[in-house]
């Protein structure tokens, strides 16, 4: 048991550094192959109009002179030591521009997922105790609607409201200027676009977990249950839920990169200054150093949380394990 | 012998169910089809009943609001929303059908190479679309249009298809698997039958109907990726007028309070898709679901 742990752990890790590396090559060249001048982010207006020499002598400076490849392999040397590079906007190291907004991202994606967890179990196990009766019904309508308005519409609906007419709620930013440290500032800035991250995720995800629980209310044990006499609280909390947990929580692990995606638009909407305005910034106007280092980290964090989920999947829920193994050596029968 | 004396205690009695005759419209989602339909006709027929062309920039009428002469307003540039509407909506629908058509032929091949191959082969196609999957579409998007250029329309079918297609190819991976083994399948491949012969002929028909729900689902979020990207002006530029670029322009209508010019698209936009979705669940939806034992 000990040794296979090690083994089953040690898999995953090279799988991890092994998706890591391939994903860095592909955005590495991708960008660079890209057009558009990566001087002009770091000269601004004035790299058009630098002459050839000068030109040369920037892109050197800048180590962008070498063969792809070789500023791959630079490139890779230094991130192995912990040097990501400057960013070419910025002038200042990478990681120090990143952390700078990170805090932001965190507050809103991690504020976001919590809530839509919290809500979306509640909704769920609401919805399968009424199943097929109104409160239900109209849970969902109300839920497929929501899902289907593209959060960027929603946003601009909002601001509209609250921001425009009402003049209730700021339209943009995460604080007023002067005024960084009010901690009540930076609520009323993150009201509207949290409320979009909860909605847009919130319905799919209780459906989600609608749809579990549904499927476990039919299974035998609980016909079982109920002719002893439990009563259907106990059931469901006690029996049923406890069933669904390990798929509630790899559901969970795997909708991270989801919520970050969608705080990526959110944040552009709201000019929130955010880990999603500095990506879109970075993949639009060449900041090579910037959207590298960008891209790896919400790449590990996506591989690293489809890693926990499957964990989740394979250790902690053996039915699953047990299931998948007899599927498999159904389906290997069948081949030959 | 009467089977009276066979009959166990403890078993449910089984209801000999009457078939129900159903009316043909009823279980449809019929009001869905109908606006849907009605929405594609308009656009497709919009050359006939609209009362200006949708790019001519009226100087004198700049963002008006809805009237009597501009049903729908007009926006920042002078143009008619009422028209754009409806040209605009030919576009973003085009766009949302030919993403999903590549989308769902990448897949369709994708899955069924993975689940047909061996089994080293099927690992390492099914890590790539964990990788794929791993990098923010919309980061993709964007790193894909600026290799591509100028962004048109079918600039923009082409990447948002070639970015949607990682879960319906998932899911017919999973089914190719478990039907590969069966006879049929077999047998055509003795009888020398090729790999698109056998995924056609033999394969297709099987999966289809469990990715249908998944390919209508993929025509929404074409839909909704498009008018994003054009959005935040990585998409089709302001001259190509669809849904999505029309709200471009809803930074500049934020600050004068031009309630129509983000309203209206996007009602539009909504109402498209929210049909779209009533379509795909009703595929999804089983015929007859069993009791709740609760």
């Amino acid at each position: 048991m000990k040794k296979s742990s090690v083994g089953y752990y040690g898999k995953k890790v090279l799988v991890f550094f092994f998706s890591i590396v391939i994903l860095s090559l592909v955005v590495f060249y991708v960008a660079r192959l890209a057009p558009g001048d990566p001087l002009v982010s770091y000269y601004g207006e004035r790299a058009e109009k630098m002459k050839p020499q000068e030109r040369a002598w920037a892109e050197k400076k800048l180590g962008l002179d070498a063969p792809i490849y070789v500023q791959y392999i630079r490139w890779a040397k230094n991130a192995l030591r912990g040097d990501f590079g400057i960013s070419f906007k910025y002038k200042r190291d990478v990681l120090e521009v990143i952390a700078a907004r990170a805090g932001n991202t965190l507050i809103l994606g991690g504020i976001g997922f919590v809530l839509i967890f919290g809500l979306s179990l509640l909704l769920g196990i609401l919805c399968a105790w009424y199943e097929d009766r109104l409160l239900d019904r109209v849970i969902c309508k109300v839920g497929t609607v929501t899902s289907c308005i593209p959060e960027f519409w929603l946003s601009l609906v909002l601001i509209l409201i609250f921001a425009v007419y009402l003049h209730v709620l700021p339209s943009s930013g995460a604080y007023t200027i002067g005024k960084e440290e009010d901690l009540g500032d930076r609520i009323r800035h993150l009201i509207l676009p949290m409320t979009i991250v909860v909605l847009n995720h919130l319905w799919y995800y209780a459906y989600m977990i609608r749809n579990k629980i549904l499927e476990e209310v039919r299974a035998d044990y609980v016909l079982l249950a109920r002719a002893k006499g439990l009563n259907r609280r106990r059931i469901l909390f006690g029996q049923c839920l406890r069933n669904v947990m390990p798929a509630y929580l790899s559901i969970m692990a795997i909708s991270v990169p989801h919520v970050l995606g969608g705080t990526y638009i959110i944040e552009t909407v709201f000019s929130y200054p955010g880990i999603g305005t500095l990506s879109y910034e970075s993949a639009r106007y060449q900041d090579y150093n910037l959207l590298m280092v960008l891209c790896i980290l919400s790449g590990a964090a996506v591989i690293l949380c489809n890693m926990i989920a499957q964990t989740i999947n394979e250790r902690i829920d053996p039915r699953i394990r047990a299931k998948e193994i007899m599927e498999e050596s159904r389906v290997e029968y069948k081949g030959i | 012998m009467s089977t009276k004396g066979f009959e166990l205690a403890g078993i449910r009695p089984v209801e000999e169910e009457k078939p129900v005759k159903r009316k043909w419209y009823e279980g449809k989602p019929l009001a869905s089809i109908l606006i849907l339909l009605a929405i594609t006709a308009g656009c497709a027929a919009c050359q006939l009943f609209i009362p200006r062309d949708p790019s001519y920039m009226d100087l004198l009428n700049y963002n008006l609001a809805p009237c009597r002469e501009f049903l729908f307003g007009t926006d920042s540039m002078g143009r008619d929303v009422f028209s754009m509407i409806w040209y605009g909506g030919r576009i973003s629908l085009f766009i949302g059908f030919a993403a999903t058509v590549i989308s769902t032929a990448i897949a369709i091949v994708f899955g069924a190479v993975s689940g047909l191959g061996p089994q080293w082969l099927d690992t390492l196609l099914m890590r790539l679309t964990e990788i794929l999957l791993s990098v923010p579409s919309l980061l993709f998007v964007i790193l894909i249009q600026a290799v591509l250029g100028e962004a048109s329309v079918l600039s923009i079918s082409f990447v948002i298809g070639v970015t949607g297609w990682t879960s319906i190819a998932k899911v017919v991976r999973t089914e190719v698997r478990q039907i590969r083994g069966s006879e049929y399948v077999v047998a055509a491949k003795c009888m020398g039958g090729g790999f698109f012969h056998i995924l056609w002929r033999h394969l297709t028909p099987n999966f289809i109907s469990s990715i249908m729900f998944m390919v209508v689902m993929n025509v929404r979020s074409a839909i909704v990726a498009e008018s994003t990207l054009s959005f935040m002006g990585i998409g089709l530029p302001l001259e190509v007028i669809s849904w999505g670029s029309m709200l471009a322009l809803s930074e500049k209508a934020l600050l004068s309070g031009s309630w129509w010019l983000i309203l209206i698209p996007g009602v539009f936009l909504v109402v498209t898709l929210i049909c779209v979705t009533s379509l795909g669940n009703y595929f999804r939806r089983s015929a007859n679901r069993s009791q709740s034992n609760l």
